[in-house]
């Protein structure tokens, strides 16, 4: 039996620790032991993509990854995107185009949306439905995701200028 | 949804990875991780030993070097998808990394990983076959390499002993006139394919093909080259008659296994049908 | 007799009702602050995993759990001796002699589908519970299993409850009008085998309960993410050896339900008894392999149809034959097979049918009341008949459905079985979404393609949605069930300060009911949806519930609304009473208004927190007869009536929304792919109490519907496993499968509500009926007939080149 050991990450812009063992995914550690229930999980396999977060600046499903494999990463979640409470612009668009009901895969869709904008400011909407397909939805049938996706490029072209 | 118990170990160097995998039995290889955590997240893969190889540095590049594009096993599928010389000189490549799962899972998938997970409904082990690629490993005998028609021998086999590594992958710069497509044929644009085609021609001036290299991926154990399809377009002009003609052969010496999302008779049928829209695609694409 | 209005703008004379607000849910959805039963923990507790069967049938001879009770960090195991010890069988609703069918919540004695669960595991964390499960030693005697309707009913057929001694749980046949002189009149017969596949509606959240059993008070509170749970405690009650009044159910944020989440009721049972048997708080949640294989399906049907027409299209009669394929248990079955008599015609007139219905019992999963629950089949088994009919009159399909089907003027409508339908205006509808898919130049455009080698189709269907269900419906299966009428609870008070609450006996999952009760609330007392606060999640001790409480079936707007509105009456009438006294009016003169009571027509006012304060602490002022407190409950009634046990025949459902889809799709004949070229919807959901809310439904449940018929589909092997038994080979459709989706609205108020509302959200998953008209007249040139719900493009690819042999 593999014994645990602390690994320490830094978690939306705090540095943060925690046991976990080999075994351990990232997703259980987020959740689990660090506490931060904003993350989903949704499947066995990697597909569902509600447990997506950001990981050294990219998206990555944190069921694929071992704890041991985040250690001394960066790691935002969807607990660290308001800040001071005001809502990221993409938060604010997925409300006010309701893109979301249950919100069970919401922050999983608003992680990759963010990667997504970070790296294409201003996607078509072939771009937005390749960002978002590793995350399901049942709940939408993701037309309203997508328009609050080019809602939220927008939002944050608007805030640059 | 937990995989079973395993020790993990981090190699900070190559050669410390082929000393942990030459230690220690049951050990395996981690780098994405978009495979195997899923198979060990569902126990159907239970390895006593994890060696994690993310954190050895260096092994992430793309560099051009005589006549080849050298890639770093550690280079993420997306960094392949989106990579500028790759895009250019090798794009099917690019073309096959970009077919892979999704975004999440070309941000952690590695090229290294995915050709030695060996899956032959996998997208980029079918284009490196085309492309006649190579691999460098690295083992206790030090480097060596192996190529693609020499790498993968069956379901999720490959020509690498259990200690050896995977270093660099390398891929050729597609000569002038050449016109690549990566196509597969899947009930969801992510998906493993039913069937999947690489086809590399390259035309002389007067459009008389001068190479053809045909892969097939999902039809067998590994992916398989189309020699009958390949032989049946060099040295003629490249009709769409030819082409139609020529994939007729494309379900020669194919073995492909039924399951619920095509029967091994619809995937031989698919191969044809697959190989010829790919050798279209291809055509279309010769530039000067 | 409602007119329908095809427009943008709600004309409802009410402020908040019909606008398209914020939810309120959002906020804490879209920051990671959602409360889903895997977010809480409990001191002291403990991680549960089920090990679950290998084999589709087979008996259970030995089960030893020792090695794994040794296992560091193991704290409880259950199999069926805990389980025999603790419950009753579940109380069935079918007539003898399948009413001795025996269920629990774990297999006793065998196992009889692949994923039933075999025994349960508590322990210190997931993992280790997972490892006990792998040292469970369980000694299987494998038997044949049967695995299709057909085959089950065969004479010498495998039993799958021995008890029973049949594999035919229940049959009936249900005849209206008169059958026989319609076919004798016919100028046409048409014969059909049709089946509808077997899928399911997997939400992204698991099933998942934690049982937290209290040994000071005694009190058991099950948190769950079951969408109906007092109506579960029906079975509960009847079944587990617990005194009732201290049970506790709690069901905070759920990621979607779809109907899937009503049976859990095993599982709210089986991680009780071990949590009793732990003596500390456990908690299971489900993985995606065991919710594919257990956690539940669809009815799968085979029909026999036949179709009697006059030549010029217009339906006679309709006599069908179905076998449900209802898996290994019935649970909430055969009321599957019993729904369609909410929607006996369809949305078509005539008034001849005959049912003859079979539920037959399987090794495969146990089905549930998911989306569209025993109507989907029917409306999808009456398009593919009418369609049938048109072919081979040689009638455009569309035409002779526009042609049949109910005239607005005729609503409300009495079909065959009883089931009345409130107001519609189908062929406007079903107009309007071809319209959206510029339908006339598609077909124009249509045989110059189909001489390219393009074979494009256009598809229509018109399905109906149910909401407000009477469970009256179940005396139908046997007259002895105890069970009718719908209703809902609502408890609505006013705090000291003026400010307003509400507690709901809903169960929500994605419907946002905060959001829609406070708009409702908010046009009573004349104040914002902001000023009206709805509890969220249920407590079964805080929020009232009947045995019909739950989400489900599509009925929120009408019966959650309708507890929400007249309990709001009733307090809005306590407060005129105290506020005329205050103000020396008479109530009848006074109005509500920015959250205070004023004079009309004068500038005399009192606020809330004034009324409040006479009415909580200044008890004296208050005028004669009125007892202190705001604090009302109310408990809304269906006015339905018991169903006619000698003619069959029951107004089972209160209102009817509805969708029309049109679609255009190509077909790729060399691979047999579907491609659909676009995709209109048009909804009529009568008043929209917030449209952004209904539209998002109607979007999913399109999606749901495209993805039923291209994409999803549960297939087994002939062993019985599951092949489809995790997302890589189910295939829930991602951003890459659907299309974008046209959405119009249409009102046709209902008069059988206050507001005009009529439950909504199922949305029938009509892509089903839509786009398999789509494929048939894509098709049409080979002269292909499409007898399947789901078409892979396998079958597909196989249809065209025989069809293309033929010619």
């Amino acid at each position: 039996m593999a014994e645990k050991r602390k690994i320490k990450l830094i978690v939306n812009g705090v540095e943060m620790e925690g046991e976990a063992e080999p075994r351990t995914l990232l997703v259980h550690f987020l959740r689990d032991t660090l506490g931060l229930t904003g993350t989903h999980i949704g499947c066995d396999t990697g597909h569902c993509g509600c447990c997506t977060i950001i990981m050294n600046g990219v998206s990555v499903k944190s069921c694929m990854v071992l704890a041991y494999q985040a250690e001394g990463a960066e790691i935002l979640t969807i607990e660290g995107l308001a800040k001071d409470g005001k809502l990221h612009p993409i938060q604010e668009a997925f409300w006010e185009n309701h893109a979301l009901q249950c919100g069970y895969c919401t922050p999983g869709q608003i992680m990759s949306a963010y990667f997504l904008l970070s790296r294409n400011p201003n996607p078509t909407e072939e771009e937005i439905r390749r960002g978002l397909e590793g995350n399901y939805c049942r709940c939408t049938g993701y037309v309203n995701i997508i328009k609050a996706v080019k809602a939220a490029a927008e939002k944050m072209q608007k805030a640059v200028k | 949804m937990i995989p079973r118990s395993f020790e993990y170990l981090r190699p900070s160097t190559l050669e410390e990875a082929v000393q942990m995998l030459s230690k220690y039995e049951e050990s395996k290889v981690l780098a994405g991780g978009q495979s195997l955590i899923a198979l060990m997240k569902l126990r159907l893969v239970s390895p006593k030993y994890v060696v994690d190889i993310t954190r050895i540095p260096g092994l992430s590049y793309v560099k051009e070097e005589n006549g080849k594009l050298l890639i770093g096993a550690l280079t993420t599928h997306d960094t392949v998808e989106n990579s500028p010389l790759i895009r250019q000189k090798c794009p099917i490549l690019s073309e096959a990394a970009s077919r892979i799962g999704d975004q999440q899972i070309r941000n952690r998938g590695t090229i290294g990983g995915t050709l030695c997970h060996a899956d032959p409904a996998a997208d980029v082990p079918t284009a490196f076959l085309a492309l006649g690629g190579e691999v460098v490993a690295v083992g206790p005998r030090g480097e060596r390499v192996i190529k693609a028609n020499d790498f993968f021998l069956d379901y999720f086999t490959t020509a690498l002993e259990p200690n050896e590594v995977v270093k660099e992958v390398r891929v050729p710069v597609l000569p002038p006139r050449t016109g690549s497509a990566y196509i597969k044929h899947a009930r969801r644009e992510g998906d493993f394919a039913i069937v999947s085609v690489a086809a590399i021609i390259t035309v002389d001036e007067k459009g008389v093909c001068t190479s053809a290299s045909i892969a097939l991926g999902a039809v067998g154990p590994t992916p398989l080259k189309a020699v009958e399809v390949e032989k049946a377009l060099v040295g003629k002009k490249l009709t769409d008659d030819v082409i139609v003609a020529a994939s007729e052969l494309a379900d020669r010496g194919i073995s492909p296994p039924s399951d619920i999302h095509g029967s091994a008779e619809y995937r031989a049928e698919m191969a044809k049908v697959f190989t010829k829209r790919a050798l279209r695609l291809a055509l279309s694409r010769i530039g000067g | 007799m409602s007119q329908a209005i095809l427009c943008k703008e709600i004309p409802v004379p009410r402020k908040w009702v019909g606008t398209p607000i914020k939810t309120k849910e959002a906020p804490r959805l879209i920051t990671g602050r959602g409360k889903f039963i895997d977010d809480i923990k409990l001191p002291n507790m403990l991680y549960a995993a089920l090990l679950r069967s290998p084999y589709a049938h087979a008996k259970i001879k030995r089960i030893d759990t020792s090695k794994a009770e040794k296992l560091p960090g193991v704290v409880a195991i259950v199999t069926q001796e805990d389980v025999l010890k603790w419950c009753k069988p579940y109380p069935q609703i079918v007539p003898p002699p399948a009413d001795k069918l025996l269920d629990y919540p774990i297999a006793v004695g065998k196992v009889r589908f692949v994923g039933e669960p075999v025994a349960a595991v508590a322990a210190e964390s997931r993992a280790i519970a997972e490892d006990a499960c792998e040292l469970i030693e369980v000694e299987y005697e494998p038997l044949p299993p049967v695995l299709n309707a057909e085959d089950a009913l065969k004479p010498d057929a495998p039993l799958v409850h021995e008890e029973v001694g049949t594999n035919l749980v229940w049959h009936e046949v249900f005849e209206y009008g008169d059958v026989d002189k319609a076919f004798a009149e016919a100028d046409k017969v048409v014969s059909l085998k049709l089946h509808f596949h077997r899928f399911g509606c997997p939400p992204t959240e698991p099933h998942a309960v934690l049982a937290d059993y209290d040994k000071g008070t005694g009190v058991l509170t099950i948190y769950c993410n079951n969408q109906m749970p007092m109506f579960c405690m029906a079975l509960i009650g009847l079944s587990f050896n617990f005194p009732t009044e201290k049970i506790r159910i709690i069901t905070p944020d759920i990621g979607g339900g779809f109907g899937s989440k009503i049976l859990s009721y095993t599982y709210m049972m089986l991680i009780s008894i071990l949590a009793l048997k732990a003596g500390r708080p456990v908690k299971w949640m489900e993985d995606r392999r065991e919710n594919l294989a257990a956690g539940t399906h669809c009815n799968e049907v085979t029909f026999y149809v036949e179709a009697a027409a006059k030549k010029d299209g217009t339906i006679l009669g309709i006599k069908a034959k179905t076998l449900h394929d209802v898996g290994a248990y019935l649970r909430y079955e055969p009321v599957g097979a019993l729904l369609w008599i909410q929607v006996s015609s369809g949305p078509y007139r005539f008034k001849n049918l005959r049912m003859d219905v079979n539920a037959v019992v399987t090794n495969k999963g146990p089905v549930a009341p998911i989306r569209g629950y025993g109507r989907i089949q029917h409306l999808w088994m009456l398009e593919r008949t009418v369609e049938q009919v048109a072919r081979q009159l040689g009638l455009d399909p569309i035409e002779v459905k526009l042609r049949n089907y109910i005239k607005p003027e005729e609503m409300p409508y009495v079909t065959p079985s009883g089931a009345t339908y409130d107001s519609g205006d189908y062929p406007t509808a079903l107009k309007k979404a071809l319209e959206m898919i510029n339908y006339e130049e598609w077909r124009r455009k249509q045989k110059e393609l189909w001489k390219e080698g393009r074979y494009i189709g256009i598809g229509a269907a018109l399905f109906q949605d149910s909401g407000t269900n009477n469970f009256a419906q179940v005396r139908l299966i046997y007259h002895k069930n105890p069970f009718s009428g719908n209703s809902r609870m609502a408890e609505m008070w006013m705090d000291e300060f003026g400010r307003i609450i509400v507690a709901v006996g809903s169960n929500p999952h994605g419907q946002n009911h905060e959001t829609v009760v406070s708009q409702v609330v908010a046009d009573v007392f004349g104040v914002t949806p902001d000023d009206v606060f709805v509890v969220p999640g249920f407590d079964s001790w805080v929020h009232g519930w009947t045995g019909h409480a739950g989400t489900y079936a599509s009925q929120f707007a009408v019966s959650g609304i309708g507890a929400v509105l007249g309990a709001a009456k009733r307090l809005r009438e306590k407060i005129a009473t105290i506020a005329a006294h205050m103000l020396k009016a008479k109530p009848e003169e006074l109005e509500f208004r920015d959250g205070k009571v004023w004079v009309k027509g004068t500038d005399r006012s009192v606020a809330f927190w004034q009324i409040a304060n006479l009415a909580y602490r200044n008890i004296l002022e208050l005028p004669e007869g009125v007892e202190p407190g705001l604090r009302v409950i109310y408990t809304w009634k269906a006015p339905f009536k018991l169903p006619d046990m000698e003619k069959k025949t029951v107004n089972a459902t209160l209102t009817y929304s509805y969708q029309a889809h049109a679609c255009v799709v190509e077909v790729d004949a060399e691979t047999g792919k579907v491609k659909i070229l676009d995709y209109a919807v048009v909804d009529d959901c009568g008043i929209p109490i917030n449209p952004a809310v209904v539209e998002g439904q109607v979007h999913g449940s399109t999606m749901n519907g495209i993805a039923a018929a291209l994409y999803e589909e549960f297939v087994y092997s002939k062993e019985g496993q599951l092949l489809s038994s995790t997302f890589m080979d189910y295939l829930f459709p991602t951003t890459l499968e659907i299309p974008n989706v046209k959405v119009e609205h249409m009102i046709t108020p209902s008069p059988f509500t206050e507001l005009g509302t009529k439950g909504v959200g199922e949305g029938s998953l009509v892509p089903l009926g839509a786009i398999c008209s789509a494929i048939e007249d894509a098709l049409s040139p080979l002269g292909i007939v499409i007898t399947d719900s789901h078409n892979p493009p396998e079958r597909l690819y196989r249809m065209i080149k025989e069809a293309q042999k033929r010619k």
